[in-house]
């Protein structure tokens, strides 16, 4: 075992334990902060692979920039952790089973079609200059038209927000 | 060199989207909006029909501009023009947020005429999404009615499914193309597309379309959307969103060379199950707009069988069928807007009496209910025709007695709305609906249309068959 994988699994280790710890917490907050770890695991783990570039991604926009939206989110409709309502049992199991027939199949599938499904893939690598370069070259049609969905998105939050904002400025109106 | 003359349509509706987005940040002023609004969807229309025969392609092959996406793009600018007429009275969406429902609306057309110009999957993909993103909050805009929460969360969930899907799909395919330009795939798929990764991926990629278009199994958004969304939106989702969803879907399903009976027979099995539910869940609907999207989900089961003939009559069956859905579904929601007060749903009983309180209305619904059942002589009975013509050239005979059982079933549900317009008088004194002049005349241009359309089709099929032409390299 090269050290190379040693570091592997610490961090996969990590990476699997912050998820976890991510989607039991009652404490949104909590919950939001282990979510960050698990990111930053992630993107070690892309740079242990050789993917410098998208680890820097993982850090900027997943840590970074839709992490602190969710903090966000989280102290500005501050649930109660208490009232949450749980799901019957029924939907976890359901859910589970529908993964651990996907799991146990793509296994069988791995195991069954002989070692070419076990070689790896080449790896395709791109510089930053020549990733952005053929970007924006080609697609810059497609990054205007991402940006308008952002304002949609942004004046449909706000429509969203506002209008609880002023049902209640009513209800208080009324009272 | 990019040639942006053939940009202009889209610059300048994107020109108007400023303009409105521009208002959202003045004092809300109703009037002004309204006035600016036919104002400006006026113009662009005939800016589009203005562009009609522009020929070319822009970013490096991502947007192609051709007779088929210029067509549409008129098309899909009508549908914009004819909901913004119906929008002097805009009870239905609170009075400051006007400027955001003429911009949203403004943006989803703009986003719609990307979308049947794109020929590379990810500017489709984003496209799309554009349009559907618009809408989902153009739902949420209805004011004061309990379920708008509801129909508008279940419409972006709906949708949310469905595109992950789709780009699933379009994984898949650009997988094992190797190219996300059309025209690259248009080379490879036709020979692949029985081999099962190509089909899988090929289907999957449908479902962002099928559900635009409320193609069973992905129609269960509709009904609830429609009825939870202002008249004025629901009547722009069953006009220029389903044209928009036809006009992409066909150049899609194009890509497949029209080889393959897999394909045929899954679009076959969703077409028989759209008609069937949708038919037969609007005859238990009370309330009339729900109504009119499960008729919506049926006649998307119709529009396949065009399609899934996979040959240039169907494809241009199928576009003379979306033309014919914008004239009468137009309609149908004219008459909704006119009917209702303040912006409230309304029954079908609610229409009693209609044939004396506004005749040119209760004439336009008549002509716009035969029209969807496919009596003659309206535009419906000529795109029934021919979509029943392409199919039997493929052989499909018991494909087509289905879809006539189907409309025998519809026209209950038709005729039934007509009984109140016409032979149900009203209980106590309703007073007569006020239609302005230039709602009048655009009912008297739909029912001039609709008629033409049954009576003489022939430029019109004729322009259905060249537009379609330019789809087969």
């Amino acid at each position: 075992m090269t050290i190379y994988a040693v570091f592997f699994y610490i961090i996969a280790a990590l990476i699997i334990a912050a998820t976890g710890l991510a989607i039991t917490r009652k404490h949104m907050v909590h919950a939001v902060l282990c979510l960050v770890v698990s990111f930053f695991g992630t993107a070690l783990l892309f740079y242990l692979l050789g993917a410098p570039l998208p680890a820097i991604f993982q850090v900027i926009i997943y840590a970074g920039a839709i992490m602190v939206l969710f903090l966000f989110i989280v102290m500005m409709i501050r649930i109660d952790p208490e009232k949450t309502h749980r799901f019957p049992l029924g939907h976890y199991l359901a859910a589970g089973g529908i993964c651990g027939a996907y799991f146990v199949a793509a296994v069988l599938l791995t195991l069954l079609s002989g070692p070419r499904a076990r070689q790896p893939m080449p790896a395709a690598t791109a510089s930053p200059f020549d990733f952005g370069y053929y970007l924006f070259d080609r697609h810059w049609l497609s990054i205007e038209m991402i940006s308008l969905l952002l304002l949609v998105a942004l004046i449909g939050t706000l429509h969203l927000g506002l209008g609880r904002v002023g049902r209640k400025q009513k209800k208080g109106g009324g009272q | 060199m990019t040639n942006w003359t053939l940009f202009i349509p889209e610059l300048y509706s994107l020109g108007a989207a400023g303009v409105f987005f521009l208002f959202c940040l003045c004092r809300p002023d109703s009037r002004r909006d309204y006035g600016a609004a036919m104002i400006l969807s006026a113009l662009g229309l005939f800016l589009t029909v203005w562009s009609v025969g522009f020929q070319g392609s822009l970013f490096e092959g991502v947007y192609r501009v051709d007779l088929y996406s210029q067509v549409f793009k008129v098309l899909i600018y009508c549908g914009f023009f004819l909901a913004v007429c119906l929008c002097a009275d805009l009870s239905g969406v609170d009075e400051s947020r006007h400027s955001e429902f003429y911009f949203l609306l403004a943006l989803c057309t703009l986003a719609m005429m990307l979308l049947v110009s794109c020929v590379h999957l990810l500017a489709i993909y984003i496209a799309l999404e554009l349009s559907s993103y618009s809408l989902y909050v153009l739902v949420y805009l209805r004011r004061g009615y309990q379920k708008g929460l509801e129909s508008a969360l279940k419409y972006f969930i709906m949708g949310a499914a469905s595109s992950a899907l789709m780009l699933f799909g379009f994984a898949l395919v650009y997988g094992t193309g190797q190219s996300a330009y059309l025209v690259d795939l248009m080379r490879d798929l036709p020979g692949r597309i029985n081999e099962p990764v190509v089909l899988i991926g090929f289907i999957l990629a449908l479902s962002g379309f099928f559900f635009k278009l409320a193609v069973f199994p992905f129609h269960f958004w509709a009904p609830d959307a429609y009825e939870g969304a202002p008249h004025q939106v629901s009547a722009y989702i069953a006009t220029a969103s389903k044209v928009a969803a036809i006009a992409v879907l066909i150049r899609i399903i194009a890509l497949s060379g029209g080889q393959s009976d897999r394909l045929a027979w899954f679009l076959i099995v969703l077409s028989v199950a759209s008609m069937t539910v949708g038919n037969l869940a609007a005859i238990a609907q009370k309330d009339l707009k729900r109504l009119l999207a499960f008729s919506s989900v049926a006649h998307a089961g119709y529009v396949m069988i065009g399609i899934l003939s996979l040959t240039a009559l169907g494809y241009a069956s199928a576009v003379f069928y979306g033309m014919s859905l914008l004239v009468m579904k137009f309609t149908c929601f004219m008459v909704v807007v006119k009917a209702s007060e303040n912006g409230r749903n309304i029954s079908t009983g609610d229409l009693a009496g209609l044939h004396y309180r506004a005749p040119v209305l209760a004439l336009a619904l008549l002509l716009a209910l035969f029209g969807l059942a496919g009596i003659p002589p309206t535009m419906g009975f000529t795109a029934k025709l021919l979509i029943f013509t392409a199919a039997m050239k493929q052989g499909l005979l018991w494909l087509v007695i289905a879809a006539m059982f189907n409309v025998v079933i519809s026209l209950y549900y038709y005729l039934q709305i007509l009984k109140a317009a016409y032979f149900i008088e009203p209980e106590g004194q309703p007073p007569p609906i006020v239609v302005s002049t230039p709602l009048k005349l655009a009912a008297i241009a739909m029912i001039l249309l609709m008629v033409a359309g049954g009576v003489y089709p022939g430029p019109v099929i004729d322009l259905a068959g060249d537009m379609t032409m330019g789809l087969f390299p």
